[in-house]
């Protein structure tokens, strides 16, 4: 974080679960998938390889269990260093096992997200995750614990149009950028300049569709706070 | 409107309408007329069976190809329009109500796209991208089958959700995972048919369903190929590459086990016998809701959860791989 100005960094996936959760509680689940470049599209395999290099990770997905204040939850975390943290088949499975995860031991659901939306070089498997991230929820949501949905920069797309907005509760990072479509997309097509400010998480509370904004240094002292109203 | 790989076949067409003006009693234009039907034939053929995934794409986007309102007027006796979001307004982008379909006599809740006729409802009905008081109106009525316990029929035709400033302001990303939430747990058959473009979460928020048809020359793809060509390729006008690295044929999606079936067109597409793809597909749509009418809504929620939940493709170390 900037000291200054204390605009929020770009955070990595394993950065994220140390600032969220009770120091060496947390528990990786499904560790060793990898994707497929099942369509043979273009240099997505090589573009993998550098990623899974650049970030040690084997996707744009980390996720398991841990405590938050001594609450155990089930934590996905997006990691846009991969990819941009991309939602392809591995992303879409992690979440949708963690949300299973989750249900089945009923445990309170956080997912932190930082993704440019669907992962485009595995054609429509990316755009059926959103499907597959869905029905997940779908029956999680029955049950009668929370879904928590952290938004940092930037989220966009196909994860904003599937999990990352089907929470109980929506938190975002101050200043993130958070949308379906793009700025420059959108002024490219409409040839209208945007206002100051637009998609930022301060416009989506302002527009109702985030529930807080919260600083990072304060964002895990903000879900004990949650956590801590649960039965 | 005439695509450019059509032209051989427009000419032909041209040609022999021009020699039957002429013919007369003349036996030997009447020779040469019916010595370029054979070719025509022949032509169609040849350039319809061999259509690039791009061509395809332009297919699907033809402006006189059969789109919601065809199918509306031809397929039902009755549809009883419902509007609006009650929340913020009525998307004409988006049109739905109650529907008795002509094959079956079938009562469902039948939603669409719609794309217009002309400039003008083309225009009101923003090309058939929808704002998120279009995808509210399709959770509104979503619901409204549950409750009901109707099935459903949804006409996909979409480039895409909109991507517009007051779009963005009203949650369009919320508005159509709403739609895909919605959709994950309704108790009733939900019977989806792409008619023309699926593009983008904004086709997935109304075919995430029981049964998918395509029709031969849909598309359906995570991004438009000329957005996706801008992306990789650095250049929109690369977008016969992109639309075959993307894999977005009808063909491609039942092969990759994400529809159920590819609904024939007439040769040379819908555009060109427009009456009998429709019919075709009423035909379907009566065979599917006769198929899954009996079906209990446990099972179809157990069956669509399944569907949904094993698509993907990756490699897992414990060997455990997804398809």
């Amino acid at each position: 974080m900037c000291p200054h100005c204390e605009f929020h960094y770009p955070l990595s996936a394993p950065e994220r679960v140390r600032l969220l959760t009770d120091r060496g509680s947390f528990e990786e689940r499904d560790e060793g998938m990898f994707a497929e470049d099942s369509l043979g599209f273009d240099d997505y395999g090589e573009k993998l390889e550098r990623a899974r290099k650049k970030t040690g990770l084997d996707d744009a997905a980390l996720s398991g269990t841990g405590t938050i204040g001594g609450r155990r939850v089930a934590l996905a975390v997006l990691d846009f260093r991969f990819i941009g943290g991309s939602m392809g088949s591995v992303v879409g499975e992690k979440v949708a096992r963690t949300v299973e995860l989750a249900g089945a031991e009923e445990l309170p659901l956080v997912v932190v997200s930082a993704s440019g939306g669907a992962r485009m070089f595995e054609g429509v498997y990316s755009l059926m995750q959103m499907a597959k991230t869905s029905v997940a929820l779908s029956r999680y949501v029955e049950g009668s614990w929370p879904y928590v949905s952290i938004l940092t920069d930037p989220t966009f797309g196909g994860v904003t149009a599937s999990f990352a907005t089907a929470a109980d509760v929506v938190i975002a990072e101050p200043g993130a950028r958070i949308g379906f479509t793009g700025a420059r997309v959108i002024e490219q097509t409409t040839r209208e300049r945007l206002p100051e400010g637009f998609q930022t998480a301060e416009f989506q509370r302002d527009h109702g569709m985030v529930d807080r904004i919260v600083h990072r240094l304060t964002l895990k002292g903000d879900l004990e706070r949650l956590l801590g109203f649960l039965q | 409107m005439i695509l450019d790989f059509e032209r051989p076949i427009k000419d032909f067409e041209e040609r022999i309408a021009e020699l039957r003006r002429l013919a007369g009693s003349s036996q030997e234009l009447r020779e040469e007329i019916s010595r370029l039907e054979d070719a025509l034939g022949a032509a169609k053929k040849r350039i319809y069976s061999n259509l690039s995934p791009y061509q395809r794409v332009q297919v699907a986007r033809h402006p006189e190809r059969p789109n919601f309102r065809a199918y509306r007027d031809a397929l039902t006796d009755d549809f009883y329009e419902l509007s609006g979001d009650r929340l913020f307004g009525d998307d004409p982008a988006v049109r739905g109500g109650f529907a008795r379909l002509r094959h079956g006599g079938h009562n469902v809740v039948l939603i669409g796209h719609d794309k217009g006729t002309d400039v003008k409802s083309r225009v009101k009905g923003n090309f058939g991208m929808a704002h998120p008081e279009g995808y509210r109106k399709v959770k509104r009525l979503y619901e409204l089958a549950a409750r009901l316990g109707m099935p459903t029929v949804v006409l996909v035709d979409t480039p895409g959700a909109f991507a517009g400033r007051e779009a963005e302001e009203r949650g369009q990303a919320w508005a159509i995972s709403a739609d895909l939430m919605a959709l994950a747990t309704i108790p009733v058959p939900v019977i989806s048919v792409i008619i023309g473009e699926g593009c983008s979460g904004g086709a997935l928020a109304m075919c995430a369903a029981d049964y998918v048809g395509m029709l031969e020359n849909s598309y359906l793809s995570v991004i438009a190929p000329e957005a996706c060509a801008s992306i990789i390729f650095r250049d929109a006008g690369r977008a016969a590459e992109a639309a075959e690295a993307l894999k977005l044929t009808a063909r491609d999606m039942k092969t990759h086990g994400i529809v159920d079936e590819v609904l024939p067109e007439p040769l040379g597409g819908a555009h060109n016998e427009p009456e009998a793809a429709v019919e075709a597909v009423g035909k379907s749509l009566n065979r599917v809701l006769s198929g899954l009418a009996d079906t209990d809504p446990e099972t179809l929620r157990e069956v669509r959860y399944e569907r949904y939940r094993r698509i993907g493709a990756y490699a897992s170390e414990n060997g455990l791989a997804g398809r």
